[in-house]
């Protein structure tokens, strides 16, 4: 057929990319960096010139004569496009690419509801849990039975690590191997009114969200802001959720760090500048929506578009900005709007404090259901080892349980924005209470059984070890100033505190600086907004912690405190008790008596501590 | 203390063996047996059939001047007076083992041994706008320009994610001689020294101060071998013995089990004394001994004789010192040619002595090159940061080159399948010095050393359900005409 002749897209074009192309360069697919989903995609690609068909790299690639240069490649096992089929294509590009409007080959995907959805709870006993209702629901359909329950003290050692970051005092083990039973709401409870151990814990989850104390790059230039000592108050008197997040989005000087994000230093590319970064962490932390796809080009995994990245952008932009696509300029201009109009849009004409406060609102607005099912989701990871969606940073994927999710998310607006509340659901829950599930394969396809197995963060690890050995690390030197490297974070804890000097109070891992034994455990350094800590021990940690410095420092300091006082048994049992929250069975006891003498030296003591600190029972939250 | 002895002595029989079945038969035989763990990529693209086993990088931070070293040019000795747009080169250019090869005084040794090299001297570097060392060098060591949205790979972390190590005790991905505490920019350092979105298991094991490496393998300082068997048959006897062993299969602990054993069988390995240079003769001791850098050569060939896969080894980056010379060019750059001479030329003898030149690629390379009068390329509007301003030499200080140039440098390649005495790309002979003939970029370069690695460029990982490759969009094309 003559090149002129008219091509039908639908019919003619779309089974040829279907058989040939669109494996690899459709759906969720983009090899090379190129998807064919939209026609938008595939002139972005430049692959191919509409109206000429004899300058098209497309045509070239698919009729090479070197197999190895041709598309679809040798591996693939597909035959090359026949004379006929790339007649098509040809006559296709000629005819300057038609396209059927709203075609796409990315796949039928889940769309998450935006707006809160009330949850029919499954029936069952009165003053059950809510949580329960739903889970014991999941578990029928599954055929599975409801885990048994996790002994009082797996519970406590969970529950205490979970919400304090801390072991429980041995004094509890203690009680608890005498056999009194422990009330677990009341335990909760506890816990969760201990304000302080509560906020030093949380430090961590929201430092790495809001990348806050942060040391790398921008911050020698000053081109990044710390908002320690808006972020310590608030975890303190447990500020409302959406309080929180109107004031991080609508920030007051001191939370202002985080939507200012990081001024680096010299030229970034287009999807680094701090408008982007906005667009991309507010996205990210607050409504679990990946900006980083779209800030480049329309993105392939997910709904959002260039414009709608840039649109989010633009709220927070003092100067008007030019929309680049990979890095170009594109001649558009973004106008300042949000994802969901459906709730309300921003007046682009109004300056940027109106603006910000006005996205400070739809975000927080009662019907934005993502920003209520976003957190809920990361508290239940971080209580529950996994996501109900999952990765959370994902929340376009399908949740497990739609109507847990939800359950939680209401729970969360109609306590006012309580996260606490949510902890407290979590925790008061039969199956946070649950024993752990054990997994002997990360691959298989995920059903939930009840909780997974938690690695203690860097912060959590050191923390236990200190807690049970007594010794407290000293200030470092910039502690208690306003700049460095751990810049004045303690100067906000004892304002916060109402402290006129640092009185004999612990100073929590998570105050102090990032050495490298806590680099190497995975403390980040926040050069990324990180929501997740990895959870598997590695060789090189292990070497670390076989024969790292740091570590042997703190078990010396604990073996030389340890060693005065006390005899041997009772040592045994003190530090079980304080690192595992349960007795040591007659073998532990003598396997541990037998290396420790009747009068141990400070080195056996040493190896004692070390081989207890290495059991993997201490190194997860079982 | 048998090395094998945690999977045979300390799990229960029912828990070992569930284990050894989820971790599948090949697994289960290479910790067993000690065969060469080899991690498989997630998706791979067709690989190239590698010609090299093991790779070393000369690291040469700071930005090494290409015509103070292995692109010399019209050479103007120091002379008050003189103005400085006639300085290209400080040092008159000397013969090589190669005749259309010259490079500059003060590398003879380097020289000796040219006949074993490909020389590149057509590098070049993205002109970042500001240019500032870590950013640059973030670029050459990742293949990524800083910031990007995800923690970007070291390239040593790629070769360890996707062909693993050579053997069960040695870390993959060794890095010899940066400090990344208590110097500037350290955090901008870690940012790159890191394996990423892999995970720190394919992240590097840091070596700072090769003298002292023997420490990072040893049992914790003062600890005799008898305390430290003690120490571990406890842990054995404790996870043996302990109540909760019904858990250890769970895939998290028990990963966790095999990370210890691991480390402890590396700690306890005969493959350990290669970190050990006090065990090596003296006189070879000796020759390498040009300080820091020398000693870093010396540790990467024992660690590559016992099965590293992938060593950097650098004359250190710390602001304004080294190969960083914002004045005093000439100067620096001679104790520099000092420090490095001996040590690589004797690196490549050595490797070759034991026949191992073949399949281990030396790179020499750096994060940029090094100009009078030109900051990053002609026309950029990085800020000029030379402290040595001035139109004609009044001092010392003023003689070298004191700008950061990345429109044209030198890397040096040996072995692992290159050409032998082959010179590729030139750059202009007058400033701008360019590289004018066969150019290639940092991606190019990358997919040349991933090729000769048997990796393939295009290689890619889903991060974050977006595609992320070996090099830039997988679009770094090896340089065929180097390999032999």
């Amino acid at each position: 057929m003559p090149l002129g002749a008219a091509v039908d897209f639908a019919h003619e074009v779309v089974p040829i990319l279907k058989k040939h192309c669109v494996e690899c360069h459709g759906g969720e697919k983009s090899k090379g960096g190129f998807s064919m989903n939209t026609r938008a995609l595939v002139l972005e690609a430049d692959v191919l010139e509409p109206g000429h068909p004899d300058v098209s790299l497309l045509i070239e690639q698919l009729t090479a004569e070197d197999p190895d240069e041709r598309m679809p490649p040798p591996g693939k096992k597909k035959a090359p496009l026949n004379t006929a089929e790339i007649d098509v294509l040809k006559r296709w590009i000629a005819a300057d690419v038609p396209w059927e409007e709203g075609f796409t080959f990315a796949k039928d995907r889940y769309e998450p509801p935006l707006k809160p959805r009330k949850v029919k709870l499954p029936a069952g006993p009165a003053g059950a849990n809510p949580i329960d209702l739903i889970v014991a629901e999941h578990f029928k359909g599954e055929k599975l039975d409801f885990p048994v329950p996790a002994d009082d003290s797996t519970f406590l050692r969970r529950a205490t690590i979970d919400l304090t970051g801390l072991p429980p005092s041995p004094g509890f083990a203690a009680k608890i191997s005498q056999g009194k039973p422990l009330n677990r709401d009341k335990a909760v409870d506890r816990l969760l009114a201990d304000k302080q151990g509560y906020a030093e814990h949380w430090m961590t989850f929201w430092n790495d969200l809001l990348r806050n104390d942060y040391g790398g790059t921008g911050f020698i230039t000053g081109g990044r802001k710390q908002v320690t000592s808006w972020l310590y108050p608030a975890l303190l008197n447990n500020k409302p959720f959406d309080e929180f997040v109107r004031e991080l989005v609508a920030p007051t000087k001191e939370s202002r760090g985080f939507i200012d994000g990081i001024t680096w230093r010299g030229e970034v590319n287009a999807s680094q500048t701090t408008q982007i970064q906005f667009s991309q962490n507010v996205s990210q932390v607050f409504l679990g929506i990946n900006m980083k796809c779209a800030s480049c080009h329309d993105s392939f995994i997910d709904r959002w578009t260039l414009r709608e990245a840039y649109g989010l952008a633009a709220i927070y932009s003092e100067t008007p900005l030019e929309l680049e696509r990979c890095d170009k300029p594109t001649g558009e201009m973004a106008k300042a709007s949000w994802l969901f109009p459906e709730l309300g849009q921003i007046d682009a004409s109004k300056p940027r404090d109106e603006r910000l406060k006005q996205l400070a609102d739809l975000m927080t607005h009662p019907e934005n259901g993502r920003m209520q099912r976003t957190i809920v989701n990361r508290l239940w990871a971080q209580m529950m080892g996994r996501g109900i969606v999952r990765p959370v940073d994902a929340m376009n994927t399908e949740p497990w349980s739609e109507d847990l999710l939800d359950l939680l998310a209401n729970h969360l607006v109609s306590s006012g924005y309580d996260l606490k509340a949510v902890l407290r659901l979590i925790a008061t829950s039969r199956i946070y209470q649950s024993r752990a599930d054990v997994r002997e394969d990360e691959s298989e396809a995920y059903v939930f059984r009840g909780p997974v197995r938690k690695r203690m963060t860097a912060e959590q690890f050191l923390d236990t070890i200190r807690a049970v050995t007594g010794v407290w690390p000293k200030a470092d030197g910039d502690a208690f100033k306003e700049k460095g490297a751990s810049g004045g974070q303690l100067n906000k804890v004892m304002k916060a505190h109402d402290l006129k000097k640092w009185d004999d109070r612990p100073i929590r891992t998570a105050f102090g600086k990032r050495d490298s034994l806590q680099a190497a455990l995975g403390r980040p350094n926040r050069d990324q907004v990180v929501t997740s800590r990895p959870d598997s021990v590695t060789t090189l940690e292990a070497i670390n912690l076989a024969n790292g410095p740091e570590l042997a420092g703190m078990i010396r300091a604990g073996a030389e405190k340890l060693g005065n006082a006390v005899d041997p048994k009772n040592l045994v049992q003190s530090v079980f008790r304080a690192s595992l929250s349960r007795e040591p069975a007659t073998e532990e006891m003598e396997i541990s008596l037998s290396l420790l003498s009747a009068k141990p030296s400070t080195e056996d003591i040493e190896d004692f501590l070390w081989s207890v600190f290495m059991l993997p029972e201490f190194h997860y939250i079982n | 203390m048998n090395p094998d002895s945690w999977y045979n002595e300390a799990l229960p029989e029912q828990t070992r063996r569930k284990f050894l079945r989820a971790l599948g038969a090949g697994t289960a035989a290479t910790f067993l047996g000690g065969a060469p763990r080899s991690m498989a990529a997630d998706r791979k693209s067709k690989n190239p059939e590698a010609t090299a086993d093991s790779c070393i990088l000369l690291w040469m931070a700071g930005g090494m001047a290409a015509p103070e070293t292995f692109d010399p040019k019209a050479y103007m000795p120091y002379e008050v007076g003189t103005p400085v747009e006639k300085i290209i080169s400080t040092f008159p250019a000397i013969d090589t083992a190669v005749d259309n090869i010259k490079i500059c005084k003060g590398l003879e040794n380097i020289a000796g041994v040219m006949d074993r090299a490909t020389l590149i001297r057509s590098h070049f570097q993205q002109d970042l706008g500001s240019i500032l060392h870590s950013r640059h060098q973030y670029h050459w060591h990742t293949g990524y320009v800083p910031p990007q949205t995800v923690a970007a790979p070291h390239i040593g972390a790629w070769m360890a994610k996707v062909l693993g190590g050579r053997n069960e005790v040695m870390p993959p991905f060794i890095n010899i001689g940066q400090r990344l505490e208590g110097v500037g920019e350290s955090e901008e350092l870690k940012a790159f020294t890191t394996g990423g979105f892999f995970g720190s298991e394919f992240g590097s094991m840091n070596l700072p101060f090769p003298e002292l490496a023997s420490q990072a393998v040893k049992p914790p300082g003062g600890m005799s071998p008898d305390r430290f068997a003690k120490r571990y048959k406890t842990l054995e006897g404790l996870l043996k013995n302990s109540p909760k062993s019904d858990e250890l299969s769970d895939y998290h602990q028990e990963s966790m089990l095999r990370s210890l054993d691991n480390a402890h069988r590396l700690l306890g390995s005969k493959e350990r004394e290669a970190f050990d240079l006090s065990k090596e003769k003296k006189e070879v001791f000796d020759e390498y001994n040009t300080g820091k850098f020398g000693q870093g050569c010396l540790l990467a060939r024992r660690l590559v004789e016992n099965g590293a896969r992938f060593v950097e080894v650098t004359t250190e980056y710390v602001p304004f010192l080294n190969w960083d010379t914002h004045e005093n060019g000439h100067t620096t750059a001679d104790r520099m040619h000092k420090q490095i001479d001996r040590p690589i030329a004797r690196l490549i003898k050595d490797l070759e002595e034991r026949g191992m030149l073949d399949r281990t690629l030396v790179i020499i390379a750096s994060e940029f090159s090094r100009d009078m009068l030109i900051e990053g390329i002609p026309g950029s509007t990085a800020r000029d940061q030379s402290r040595a301003k001035t139109d004609v030499l009044k001092e010392m200080k003023h003689y070298g080159l004191h700008r950061h140039f990345t429109g044209g440098s030198s890397v040096v390649m040996f072995g692992g399948g290159t050409k032998k005495g082959f010179l590729y790309g030139s750059t202009a002979d007058e400033r701008p010095c360019l590289a004018v003939d066969n150019p290639v970029s940092i991606e190019d370069l990358h997919a040349t050393i991933f090729t000769a690695m048997g990796i393939s460029p295009k290689t890619e990982f889903d991060i974050e359900s977006r595609p992320f490759y070996a090099t830039k969009d997988g679009k770094g094309k090896s340089v065929s005409d180097v390999f032999a």
